[in-house]
């Protein structure tokens, strides 16, 4: 299995520095691509893997869009887990989405929660970073399968209404599996600062409730951009995740290169953990399509200091 | 190299606009707006790094390729897709001939008297 996935890869390394992304078929109207992730964490226990290997799918008509993702994850590359019982097969995303107008859209399905600058660009080859900060699969659902409505208030403003009342119809394990969840989201952009402000409540499938806000801050220019978020979360049972935050500049200082470094903060109560993370990071960006990292981890509480390094193509 | 020339955007003949704001063109062409009266409208553009993209990328989107090309990856994932890329001056009038609405971009010194709406001029920095 290895040896094709091996060819796969070469053949993405050898074609892919392609203007677009992904394959149009019938004029245009159908579009097939993909991404793949490979990371080496030292302090994993299956130290190289391949983290997803997705397929997706767009359509797109007058007023209706389909878009899916399909992930293959989890395929080890030490030999620790190579039975095809270890590999996933995953429903990441599948939702039509009705555009009524340039104002509004009606979104169905499972889709990434409207929360949060990570779930915008949920993939490696979106991020900066190989990891993510505490917030992410902490604060609130990263997927809900449900019903999204979005109005533009205008070309800089946008409101997001998010419903679930159902169980996920992907059988994915994450963080928080819930079966309802009720968000709203605000975006705001003024020229090149951004921010949002996210409030929600959700069901985890074990009936623990929680409600969760949080708020961001985005400043991107050319060579230089800085993100921050700040969420606090409260669940019936207790008090367990008062607080999670970050500030994440990156410097893009040549046209392939970028340097990036992260400080979080965050209180885990259930863990009894209140600590600070300090990342530093390289990005080096051969083509469009590809992008190599490598970044140091520092905790000041648990013992996860650590080197991660990965590479992701998207195709 | 220095592109000193002027960049005009232009529609089909029956565009439903008579011209576009700065603010319109950028929203059309980040495939941040779909409609112009309610109908979809077909958007073309040049390939990467022909000089006359450059000058529509540096004047009228005000953004880096590689501003762009971050914008492009993400905006991927998120299922919107680029403009048509049209190899030629050819290409792009076909287009704009059969398809209503459709826009792109030319140098002033190509209209001659081709059938079609001008709906912003820029001289390229």
């Amino acid at each position: 299995m290895y040896k094709k996935l091996l060819i796969f890869i070469s053949t993405l390394l050898v074609a892919n520095d392609t203007k677009e992304y992904g394959w149009d078929f019938y004029d245009g109207a159908v579009n097939i691509g993909g991404y793949l992730d490979m990371t080496y964490d030292e302090k994993r226990e299956e130290k190289f893997l391949f983290n997803d290997i997705a397929l997706l799918f767009s359509s797109s008509h007058k007023r209706f869009d389909i878009l899916g993702e399909v992930e293959l994850s989890h395929i080890s590359l030490d030999g620790k887990s190579n039975n095809s019982s270890d590999v996933d097969l995953n429903l990441e995303r599948l939702q039509l989405n009705y555009v009524l107008s340039d104002k509004q859209t009606l979104q169905v399905g499972r889709f990434k929660s409207d929360i949060g600058y990570w779930n915008q660009a949920p993939i490696l080859i979106l991020q900066n970073t190989t990891t993510k900060p505490h917030i992410v699969g902490n604060f609130f659902p990263e997927a809900t399968t449900g019903l999204l409505y979005r109005y533009n208030l205008n070309d800089e403003n946008s409101l997001s209404f998010t419903f679930q009342d159902n169980t996920d119809i992907s059988h994915q394990e994450s963080a928080i599996n819930v079966s309802r969840h009720k968000g709203f989201a605000y975006y705001g952009t003024d020229d090149d600062l951004s921010w949002h402000f996210s409030v929600g409540e959700y069901r985890e499938e074990s009936s623990i409730e929680a409600d969760y806000i949080g708020i961001g801050l985005k400043y991107d220019i050319d060579d230089f951009d800085i993100q921050a978020e700040y969420f606090v979360q409260d669940s019936e049972i207790s008090e367990e995740k008062p607080f999670s935050a970050y500030v994440q500049p990156t410097w893009h200082f040549r046209e392939k290169d970028d340097a990036v470094m992260r400080i979080e903060s965050y209180r885990d109560s259930a863990l009894g953990v209140k600590e600070e993370i300090y990342l530093f990071g390289y990005v080096h960006r051969p083509n469009r399509n590809m992008v190599l990292k490598g970044e140091y981890i520092y905790h000041t509480e648990l013992p996860l200091n650590r080197f991660v390094y990965s590479f992701s193509v998207l195709f | 190299m220095v592109f000193a020339k002027e960049l005009v955007v232009v529609g089909n003949i029956t565009f439903p606009k008579q011209s576009l704001t700065l603010k319109e063109i950028k929203s059309i062409f980040l495939s941040k707006k779909r409609f112009i009266s309610g109908d979809k409208v077909l958007v073309m553009n040049f390939e990467a790094n022909t000089p006359l993209r450059r000058c529509f990328e540096k004047s009228i989107l005000k953004k880096s390729q590689s501003s762009l090309e971050r914008y492009w990856r993400k905006a991927y994932y998120q299922g919107k897709h680029p403009p048509k890329v049209v190899k030629s001056l050819e290409m792009l009038f076909s287009f704009l001939k059969k398809v209503n609405p459709s826009i792109g971009y030319i140098e002033a010194g190509d209209i001659e008297d081709k059938n079609i709406s001008i709906l912003y001029r820029e001289e390229c920095n």
